[in-house]
């Protein structure tokens, strides 16, 4: 079934709570209202029409620095410059954080594209992981590197970094810690460049004069 | 065209001859037995440093995509075994060596750290690959890499490359043992090692 029939069959059974769809070459996408995410979902998965019985993957995003079209430039807050001096900005990031559902139906070969968009503060979702057993890992793997919470997950636990990890690696607005847990982090700024550009380069280090005439 | 046959030397024992599948050379045998009346001198310290450079064990420790290069090292065309260095031994308290082939994460550091004070003095480090080394395409934004297993555990040998080739592995072996040759006296770990070492906890 095509993407925008999928869409209207989920409008209608949403209400409202759809909130647009979006023509894309690569991978058009559904908006829906967050607290219904799961209402859609179950939709989707249980409708003989649709019988979405895999999901793919289950993405979470942070938008800092994007618009609602994608459209942006990424700001880089973490690490080293290109001069090998630590770099750390105070900068607060403000996007919105969202997650994204890939559907498939294998019986039917179509998929699916669910988009749902929460703000930093709350970044609450509901669990899916009733629905698709496969969505608790990758609702775990969300909640430790993004920091997405999901309502009603059964185990809601870090799933790559350490327990005991301080904040969620991957957003916009983390800074790496310089030692956790005794184990030092941050290297040495690196690339001390052993012919500076005064000396004139790897060809004419410094004391060296250029060859007259 | 007829070969020219020599007769058998006098004393020439064909049934020791068939024995050794060899030609016995009279001159060789002499020498053999002259040598036999000789004597070896040498020290304790260089008899030790023989023995460890000739059977380094290995522990069992592979981290990332290096840790496959280093099986091909182990496996039959590169056959690390030449070198005295092919038992990988599946507890650290067997091991002399422990190759940090791959990307050094916070979360195995502990471990790793583990591994290495498990190991029986004397032990050696090599560091292999860009990530062990300094933590390799990692540095900048791998906020969970340990950036160079130097921070963790005292490294021995570094062996760049990503990941390096067998070739270049066993070349890290070899300086190891030029180390290992040299070295004089009882291994004692530089203070600021056991000092570090303190900072670090155990992880399970």
């Amino acid at each position: 079934m095509e993407q925008n029939a999928i869409y209207e069959l989920l409008a209608g059974a949403l209400g409202d709570g759809a909130l647009g769809f979006t023509e894309n070459p690569l991978e058009p996408w559904a908006a829906v209202e967050t607290a219904k995410v799961a209402e859609a979902c179950r939709f989707l998965r249980d409708d003989p029409r649709l019988d979405f019985d895999q999901l793919m993957c289950l993405s979470g995003i942070d938008w800092d620095g994007f618009d609602e079209a994608g459209k942006g430039k990424s700001v880089s807050i973490l690490g080293y410059s290109d001069d090998g001096q630590p770099e750390k900005s105070d900068r607060v990031a403000t996007g919105d954080l969202g997650v994204a559902y890939h559907l498939y139906s294998h019986a039917l070969r179509h998929k699916f594209t669910l988009r749902v968009r929460v703000t930093r503060e709350s970044a609450t979702v509901p669990t899916i992981s009733g629905l698709w057993s496969t969505a608790a890992w990758h609702e775990r793997e969300a909640w430790d590197l993004l920091g997405l919470k999901f309502a009603g997950h059964p185990d809601p636990r870090r799933m790559l970094m350490e327990e005991d990890w301080v904040g969620h690696p991957l957003r916009k607005d983390y800074v790496m810690p310089d030692l956790w847990n005794g184990v030092p982090l941050q290297g040495q700024p690196y690339c001390a460049n052993p012919f500076p550009v005064e000396s004139g380069g790897p060809d004419k280090p410094a004391g060296d004069k250029p060859a007259e005439g | 065209m007829s070969r020219e046959i020599t007769p058998p030397p006098a004393g020439y024992d064909a049934g020791r001859e068939q024995m050794l599948d060899f030609k016995v050379d009279e001159q060789l045998l002499q020498v053999v037995e002259t040598d036999a009346k000789n004597f070896i001198l040498t020290t304790v310290d260089e008899m030790f440093n023989w023995a460890r450079l000739s059977s380094i064990w290995p522990v069992t420790f592979g981290l990332a995509c290096c840790a496959i290069e280093m099986m091909a090292t182990s496996a039959t065309r590169y056959d690390i075994d030449r070198f005295g260095a092919g038992a990988f031994r599946a507890t650290p308290r067997q091991a002399d060596l422990m190759i940090v082939s791959g990307t050094v994460t916070a979360k195995m550091a502990t471990r790793l750290k583990l591994i290495y004070d498990q190991m029986p003095e004397p032990k050696w480090v090599i560091a292999m690959g860009s990530c062990a080394i300094g933590g390799g395409p990692y540095f900048k934004y791998g906020y969970h890499v340990v950036k160079g297993v130097d921070f963790i555990v005292p490294v021995d040998v570094y062996v760049p490359g990503c990941p390096p080739r067998p070739e270049v592995l066993l070349d890290g072996l070899m300086r190891l043992q030029d180390k290992i040759r040299g070295r004089k006296g009882r291994f004692i770990a530089p203070k600021w090692v056991t000092d570090y070492a303190k900072l670090i906890p155990y992880r399970k």
